[in-house]
């Protein structure tokens, strides 16, 4: 099913919206601590790939196998979704999706919520091992926000930051759940040149640094050919071509999903 | 006098240390309430508002788990009340059984009664299940009026005073004890609201994506809000009929489920502060009315005014008047010091 070196194996994924195939018989696989890029042009599914695999939609058909924290391999499409990040596969949003109303402390916290043990009852009495677990998660939350660069922030609300900051926010968060894979939605989308080298330089530095894989899909090829080490181009939810960065650079057939034929 | 002038300078930044924490603020709260009966001058009837209110708040800041933190909406949580409140003058009075244990299981029941009936209508959301928990409610006051052998119908059921460990309770005491309830109650919710449930129901609240992508079960935390406010309504009621001594199906009305919901509103979503204030504005205003010449006749003024009020609370003050105090505050400091007013105090986070 799925070779230990692996993290994520995709299968023959396909799903459909009425009659638009937005994903057809896709197939990839990403290796243990491996960045790897999905790109194309717009609307080439590459969403509703992440979806599919962070079980926000059931595909019609396909498997994703994962190799879980708990060391176990698994079938993705049979997990809820609440039940992925608990097995190691974290994701972001294209469009921030984070709590506006909390603080940055917070809502790192809450990317720690498949961890905590204790329920409600022993919160509500604050019995000793919900107080030393609430600190725990503090202590770590406080860290990471520390190695994002955002120290010193902690008690801020996320309403009002700029929005590089809540993107930040958002990977910070992903952080908080010990991933074995993070999945990254468009990471560099509304970012400067800049900020986007800073970014690339953040992602190689915590898959050493968290020691996991990242998957990334994005627009932007400055970030993708520099982070990437393997790339998949999808084109209307089909597999173009898959390679390293300057194979796929060179693909003809990628060349022309995103400028157009020569007539 | 001597003594006093000493004394006060040490103990200031103790109180101001101590209050910093929410217990030592909710229960300083509930010494003020508890008093409040002693007060010269306060009649009977004062009392028995007092009481009235302190009831609806521990219903209120059930609804407020409900409403608030969960973001789910019910137009039927009277009939819980209904139910605690028969459960536990059932047990006292015709079981022969102790009265914590009556109120243990009006907590208990209605709880249950929330988690089953949540898992069916839980799949419902927004207005349906406002009309699912409206019809349910309707339903259960009907069995309240046919269920003779268990709830006496339209005869009324009655009941005692409270009587634990051979201490027999009276109506200030029951009283006392009904404020020690509502400042457990507020403390507990305190207690998970600031922990990783309540960030979990905020974060179901502002995005479900965000939530479900942590791990968040959409369906647990709804279903275990759903089953909280039922619990809490339960106690309400069982609180209710050891106070009042005395229930009927048309007491369970769905006119006190939607006083609920003003309630919420009214003193402040999302705020355990602003249940206790609802509460107390929903049952106290119709009494306040009575008072005021002309208005106090009209039949029905009270809810014309909770109309009123929740639109206006709604359009311009949405935080609602558990913010007054506050807002006031900040008006003066700026008013003083011409500045900036502060940035919103987020000490739950620092604590």
């Amino acid at each position: 099913m799925l070779p230990n070196k692996s993290i994520l194996k995709v299968e023959h994924l396909s799903i459909s919206f009425g009659g638009l195939k937005a994903v057809d018989d896709l197939s990839f696989e990403i290796a243990q601590n491996q960045i790897y890029g999905l790109i194309g042009p717009n609307g080439a599914g590459k969403t509703t790939v992440f979806n599919c695999i962070t079980k926000f939609y059931t595909p019609d058909s396909g498997n994703a196998w994962f190799h879980t924290k708990q060391g176990k391999t698994v079938n993705l499409v049979d997990h809820k979704v609440h039940d992925i990040v608990g097995l190691g596969m974290v994701r972001t949003f294209q469009n921030v999706e984070l709590i506006k109303e909390l603080s940055i402390l917070d809502n790192l916290l809450i990317g720690a919520h498949s961890q905590f043990k204790t329920g409600v009852l022993a919160q509500s009495f604050r019995l000793r091992k919900a107080v030393l677990e609430e600190n725990e998660y503090r202590t770590k939350a406080r860290s990471i926000i520390e190695y994002m660069g955002l120290g010193g922030k902690d008690a801020e609300l996320v309403g009002g930051q700029p929005y590089g900051t809540l993107k930040r926010i958002e990977l910070a968060r992903t952080l908080m759940s010990n991933p074995k894979l993070i999945i990254l939605d468009e990471p560099a989308a509304g970012l400067n040149g800049t900020e986007t080298q800073a970014l690339a330089g953040l992602i190689k530095q915590i898959r050493i640094d968290f020691n996991c894989s990242v998957l990334l899909v994005e627009h932007d090829m400055t970030l993708v050919m520099g982070v990437c080490e393997r790339i998949c181009a999808i084109s209307f939810g089909k597999k173009l071509a898959e390679g390293t960065p300057t194979e796929i650079r060179n693909n003809q057939s990628v060349q022309e999903a995103y400028l157009g034929k020569d007539e | 006098m001597n003594k006093s002038t000493t004394f006060l300078p040490t103990l200031m930044p103790m109180l101001r240390l101590a209050w910093k924490k929410a217990w030592f603020r909710y229960v300083s709260f509930g010494v003020v309430l508890a008093a409040l009966p002693l007060i010269p001058g306060m009649t009977s009837s004062n009392a028995t508002i007092l009481g009235s209110v302190v009831y609806f708040s521990i219903a209120a800041l059930g609804f407020q788990v409900l409403l608030g933190y969960s973001g789910q909406i019910s137009l039927g949580h009277t009939a819980f009340i209904g139910v605690g409140a028969y459960v536990s003058g059932y047990i006292v009075k015709e079981l022969g059984l102790p009265f914590p244990l009556a109120v243990l299981a009006a907590a208990v029941l209605p709880f249950i009664l929330g988690l089953v009936l949540g898992l069916i209508a839980l799949r419902l959301e927004g207005y349906y299940l406002a009309i699912a928990t409206l019809g349910l409610a309707e339903s259960i006051r009907i069995v309240f009026i046919e269920a003779h052998g268990f709830t006496r119908g339209f005869s009324g059921f009655f009941s005692n005073y409270p009587r634990v460990l051979g201490y027999q309770f009276n109506k200030g005491s029951t009283y006392v004890f009904m404020v020690a309830i509502l400042v457990a109650l507020m403390i507990l919710v305190y207690n998970f609201i600031n922990a990783a449930t309540g960030r979990a129901l905020a974060a179901m609240r502002s995005s479900q994506s965000a939530a479900q992508a942590m791990g968040v079960s959409l369906f647990k935390y709804k279903l275990m809000a759903f089953a909280i406010s039922t619990g809490f309504a339960g106690i309400a009621g069982a609180m209710y009929m050891h106070f009042f001594r005395y229930s009927d199906p048309t007491i369970w009305n769905s006119g006190l489920s939607l006083n609920l919901v003003v309630a919420c509103i009214v003193g402040g979503i999302a705020s355990i502060e602003g249940a206790v204030i609802g509460a107390a504005f929903v049952v106290a205003m119709p009494e306040l009315l009575r008072i005021v010449p002309g208005l106090g006749s009209i039949n029905g003024a009270s809810f014309v005014l909770s109309g009123v009020v929740i639109i206006l609370v709604l359009l311009f003050y949405p935080g609602g008047l558990v913010n007054v105090a506050s807002d006031i505050g900040k008006l003066r400091s700026r008013l003083s010091k011409g500045s900036k007013h502060p940035e919103r105090s987020t000490e739950y986070v620092a604590e």
